[in-house]
């Protein structure tokens, strides 16, 4: 059975004499050395430790130990002794607490979130052997934020710890203290300790999550999603700077995507002429962040091809990491260049100011005052018909490009779903958002991996222009046969899948939701 | 989790002395640690201040009826537990013969805490029987206190010879030399010999010293009451080596 220690409130007022002197009428009493540690909790700027049930921490001392406690579930925590401050998963040494961090985070680094001093001061309970059988440890805590600017102290605590195989005394000592009508504390220490920073857990997602309101005016829903893109937008820009992991930039440019087909999308609501120079410039910064975010991607999947090769083989692949890595990193310092750049500043500040000032003009954006679920339904049924239809029309010779085409078009969809998911009966939603997801993946996988390989070739060209060994080629030869086997792979799958999409039941789904014919 | 035994045929060579003071070492530098008293003298048990049981759990242990996670008490030491002694462990050697697979039954045992242990040590109980023959196979490492003596040089080659016969491989022998009395001819004599013989022979010595007697008064190791101590030192600079040979 997992023990879990006991926080209570320490009272202003709180008779620490009193308390002594009454656990020594019960026990022996050992008032241990004052401590100070200090801690450093760590999540991933997106909370995913937080969003599992977690809280980590790393403790130092004459060893730097990192914590994890399972929030939910009351399970016996994970701990690892470590030499360097936590990043990745992959580089912490092997064990539970890494394979549990690498299922958690995949490729999110760590950060730290805030600091805690604890200033603690121990009794321990003893028996007639004068052995320890409980510990009521005071706790003067403290907090400070990772760029020092914010510090204070935090309320004091009174913590119960029990040892394995000395429950009964410590059942004994939590009566005890219940008598006493301390309260317990309502949350963890890390939650103490964000508060103090003012910092909310979990507020950054970059899942769209919007409570827009059915019969506000559309062109306001629009500003609504489009500030909320942009705040999503700029939260990433230090950390794709600082390389901090990739994904920083993809989260920027799923950002900069969904700006761009919420433009284009959400129809007749905003002026097409003052929309121009914005469209353009999000144009740009797709084009400006592709080429790293390409090689992230190889970068990331490089595992992966390397075990797809046959073991013979799988060495001799190893420049073309090489090459990912070097390219990456002149790619990364052009990038940097425009993200610092008057040009891509300018644009971010003129897009808020625009989305910020209100005016409507209805002439050249009739739509503009409509209730935003009218709008939402007749764009979303359009867009629906238009997959329906092309995605019909593909027979098993059609060409690549179709399939192309359809992507693009379920892309569009499922973005005017997700921005708009708040007007309709969640579980309705999310199913058909769910049918749509599985025919994205299917064309994603058939056109990526035909992207894929022919990158591959084109990285080949060049290593070879760079003086790369043939069997490293070769290897990537064997590779891009590999992809191109899924490919086709994929492109059979299309048919049925398309088949399940389109079936009557999610096609009577989508017009009861949306409305249309 | 690295699981290490401290064992002698014969009594009386410090060697509870030995794995209380290392598992409370490791637990000092933030390892989290189990010392499992297997000696039915409990020694190591009542230097951690803990009541041996006298009815016996290793009738349950071995027939899989009881999880070693159940009888696991706290020490007053952070991340050190201890598995106390046992009256009963008199006759493990009659209950693992009952036992399916009578020389594994330890590593069985232990192997669903390697999740919440980094080390655990074994006091082992002196003699060589079927709880010492689980210990051989359950372990990554044994550490040997040797008395300086001819005599105690004879016990370790009966050792050797019975984990040659059994065809136990791999198990990384860390002999050391224990209650060295630099006093003494003989303990003189058979240090400088003994290391051209055996390689594994560990550098690091633990002298005769009263510090560690006091172990039974103070009823804690060496460095909670003698940090300062020679003792204290010896039994450090032991479990540095005994980390670098264990890689």
């Amino acid at each position: 059975m997992a023990l879990h220690p006991i926080s209570y409130l320490l009272p202003d007022d709180f008779d620490l004499q009193q308390l002594k002197s009454s656990f020594k009428e019960s026990h022996g009493l050992r008032e241990e050395v004052p401590s100070k540690v200090k801690l450093t909790y760590y999540d991933s700027f997106d909370w995913r430790v937080w969003n599992a049930g977690g809280e980590l921490h790393e403790e130092q001392g004459s060893l730097n130990r990192l914590c994890w406690h399972s929030i939910k579930g009351r399970k016996e925590p994970l701990v690892q002794v470590i030499d360097q401050s936590p990043g990745f998963a992959k580089d912490l040494p092997a064990g539970a607490l890494a394979d549990q961090l690498a299922s958690v985070l995949e490729m999110r680094v760590l950060q730290p979130k805030v600091h805690v001093i604890q200033q603690q001061q121990t009794l321990a309970l003893l028996d007639s052997e004068e052995k320890t059988v409980v510990r009521v440890v005071l706790e003067q805590n403290s907090y400070a934020s990772i760029d020092g600017k914010q510090s204070g102290r935090l309320e004091g605590r009174i913590v119960l710890k029990p040892l394995k195989g000395y429950l009964s005394y410590f059942e004994k000592i939590v009566e005890y203290l219940k008598a006493m009508k301390l309260r317990n504390c309502g949350q963890s220490l890390y939650q103490d300790a964000l508060q103090g920073a003012g910092i909310k857990p979990g507020d950054y997602s970059s899942k769209l999550n919007y409570r827009l309101d059915p019969y506000a005016s559309a062109d306001s829903a629009a500003r609504q999603i489009l500030l909320d893109l942009l705040n999503t937008l700029e939260a990433n820009v230090a950390g794709t700077k600082a390389d901090l992991d990739s994904e920083f930039l993809h989260d920027l440019r799923v950002a900069t995507r969904r700006t761009r087909s919420a433009m284009s999308q959400i129809k007749g609501v905003f002026d097409p002429q003052q929309l121009e120079p914005f469209k353009r410039g999000f144009g740009w910064i797709g084009q400006v962040t592709g080429p790293t975010r390409d090689l992230d991607v190889y970068l990331l999947k490089y595992d992966q091809y390397r075990a797809s090769l046959p073991e013979a083989l799988q060495g001799d692949l190893d420049p073309f990491y090489s090459y990912l890595l070097n390219h990456h990193k002149t790619e990364q310092a052009k990038l940097v260049r425009k993200l610092n750049s008057p040009h891509f500043r300018k644009l971010l500040k003129t897009w808020r100011e625009w989305l910020e000032e209100s005016k409507v003009d209805l002439e050249n954006a009739p739509s503009a005052n409509k209730a935003t679920a009218k709008l939402a339904d007749k764009r979303i049924s359009k867009l629906y018909a238009r997959v329906l239809q092309d995605g019909l029309a593909i027979a098993p010779d059609s060409p690549a490009e179709m399939l192309h085409d359809l992507r693009k078009d379920c892309k569009k969809l499922r973005y005017m779903m997700e921005f708009f998911q708040s007007l309709y009966p969640k579980p309705a939603i999310r199913e058909l958002i769910k049918a749509l997801k599985v025919i994205l993946d299917n064309l994603g996988e058939f056109q990526d991996l035909e992207v894929q390989a022919h990158s591959l070739e084109d990285f080949g060209s060049e290593m070879l222009k760079e003086g790369a060994p043939a069997s490293a080629l070769m290897a990537m030869g064997v590779l891009v046969g590999r992809l191109f086997e899924r490919q086709a792979n994929a492109r059979e799958e299309f048919a049925n899948l398309f088949a399940a999409f389109s079936s009557d039941g999610n096609q009577k789904a989508f017009r009861k939701l949306f409305g249309g014919a | 989790m690295h699981i290490l035994g401290v064992y002698n045929i014969k009594g009386g060579v410090g060697k509870t002395a030995t794995a209380v003071n290392l598992a409370h070492l490791a637990a000092t530098e933030g390892y989290r640690t189990l010392i499992w008293d297997l000696d039915p003298q409990a020694a190591a048990t009542y230097y951690f201040r803990i009541k041996p049981k006298v009815k016996g759990s290793n009738k349950r242990l071995i027939k899989g009826k009881l999880d070693l996670d159940e009888v696991v008490k706290a020490t007053d030491f952070e991340n050190l537990d201890m598995l106390p002694a046992d009256f009963s462990y008199r006759n493990m050697d009659l209950r693992l013969e009952e036992a399916k697979n009578p020389t594994k039954q330890l590593l069985k045992l232990l192997r669903p805490l390697s999740q919440a242990y980094d080390y655990v040590f074994l006091d082992c109980p002196p003699s060589i029987s079927l709880v010492s023959e689980n210990i051989f196979r359950a372990a990554e490492g044994l550490l040997l206190p040797l008395i300086p003596t001819t005599l105690s040089l004879r016990t370790y080659q009966q050792l050797l010879d019975f984990l040659e016969g059994h065809r136990i491989t791999g198990l990384e022998l860390m002999p050391f030399f224990s209650m060295v009395d630099r006093r003494k001819r003989m303990h003189l004599d058979v240090m400088k010999n003994l290391p051209d013989e055996h390689g594994e022979l560990l550098k690091a010595q633990i002298p005769y010293a009263s510090d560690v007697e006091k172990m039974g008064i103070h009823r804690m190791p060496v460095q909670a009451f003698a940090p300062k101590s020679i003792a204290a030192s010896c039994y450090q600079a032991l479990w540095l080596e005994m980390q670098r040979r264990l890689g």
